[in-house]
């Protein structure tokens, strides 16, 4: 009786975890955290280029700030907004701040990312987040998203760039109005957007 | 075999194929609409999105909703779990749907062509939107808009599980069960557990 007892308490145990972990709806990105909120200030942090030499933010960001965005080698909705990210990557340098590109999909390699970021034309530097970590610690979970910190590492605009993966079709620029606002030292109107896009496939 | 029954067997089998030949277009069309699953894609914005989610008749039963596109990878890989879901857990009562993200243009092409595939004909939908963001909001505010993502309302309209990105099919189907006795013998909305009121 008490060799049952002790393996169907097991049982019992597992089968009621499973079924409050089914329902509680803890399923999200395998629990990704949540974003920092707007406000708050985030910690320098260092990762890889392609070529696998380090960078931390504080020596990539510029003297207003930068945008970390979360790009994809593979990802169609990153892809469309290559241009778009090189464009204002090249206009927001000249003005002090610098796009920063952060890969976290654990299948695309650095020689991947750097390859196609040779192959698009990509000229701001991407960085490679092994295991992902970067991308939890700021809750990431589609490409592309983007993170604009001012100097002191306080995050300003969290979301989107834009309103559509058709450049044709765009209406509104989140991002953009959040970096003026940011460099004429006003307040940011919106201050997090989202649009569809692809998972980041965690490791 | 003798000679005789040699040619009895030829022309028995030349018979059918010329009769066969003879089958009207109309008659071959069926044949091939039999093979090919109609498939149900319509465009909606999101207004027509938010009166998919509610769940107000009388009768109303739990929904099962994906969003997916053609050009997702792990959508595409998951689509054959949620039919065979479909399949069972439809006579039990579940509704299932699926909205498409993908261009407007995609949808008399490469959404019906795909829906065809996997051998889906319940009713599906495109979301033709110039801003999706209110659509997101309207399933769930703290969805990034991330793909795939799949979410379960009770029938009384109220989130009571999400998977953001690919499913599993053991946690999805405890989720439905749960939800569907739930529909059995009705319980306040309180009852249920919405994820990220923990």
């Amino acid at each position: 009786m008490k060799k049952n007892f002790i393996p169907a308490l097991l049982a019992t145990t597992f089968l009621l975890a499973g079924t409050i972990i089914a329902v509680s709806g803890r399923s999200v990105e395998g629990e990704v955290p949540a974003p920092p909120a707007i406000g708050s200030t985030l910690d320098d942090f260092t990762l890889p280029d392609g070529n696998g030499k380090e960078h931390s933010l504080a020596s990539l960001k510029g003297k207003y700030g930068a945008v970390l965005i979360f790009v994809a080698v593979q990802c169609p909705v990153s892809n469309a907004y290559n241009e778009r990210m090189e464009k204002l990557a090249q206009e927001f340098k000249a003005r002090g701040i610098n796009v920063i590109g952060i890969n976290s999909n654990a299948a695309e390699t650095a020689e991947a990312v750097k390859a196609h970021a040779t192959e698009r034309k990509l000229t701001f530097p991407i960085l490679k987040d092994p295991g992902n970590k970067i991308a939890d610690r700021l809750g990431a979970t589609v490409t592309p998203e983007a993170y604009f910190i001012e100097g002191s590492n306080k995050l300003l605009y969290r979301g989107r760039i834009d309103n559509s993966r058709n450049e044709a079709q765009v209406s509104s620029s989140e991002l953009r109005d959040a970096l003026e606002a940011g460099l004429a030292g006003k307040p940011i109107t919106k201050t997090t957007a989202n649009a569809f896009g692809c998972s980041i496939k965690r490791g | 075999m003798t000679l005789s029954r040699k040619f009895l067997l030829l022309t028995l089998v030349l018979s059918i194929a010329v009769i066969g030949s003879l089958a009207t277009p109309a008659q071959r069309k069926r044949g091939v609409a039999k093979r090919q699953p109609a498939v149900s894609v319509a465009s909606i914005d999101a207004d027509g999105l938010a009166a998919v989610l509610k769940r107000q008749s009388p009768d109303a039963k739990p929904l099962l909703v994906n969003f997916w596109a053609t050009w997702c990878d792990p959508c595409r890989e998951e689509f054959p779990d949620l039919v065979k879901i479909d399949r069972q857990y439809r006579p039990q009562g579940l509704e299932f749907t699926a909205v498409s993200l993908d261009d407007p243009t995609e949808i008399k092409t490469a959404v019906p062509k795909f829906l065809r595939e996997m051998g889906l004909t319940t009713p599906t939908y495109l979301l033709n939107v110039s801003d999706p963001e209110p659509a997101i909001n309207r399933v769930d505010p703290e969805w990034s808009g991330a793909l795939p993502a799949t979410f379960l309302f009770d029938s009384q309209g109220h989130l009571v599980y999400k998977r953001l990105g690919r499913i599993q099919v053991p946690e999805l189907t405890a989720a439905i069960e749960k939800v569907l006795r739930s529909s059995e013998s009705p319980v306040s909305s309180s009852g249920l557990a919405v994820p990220g009121s923990e």
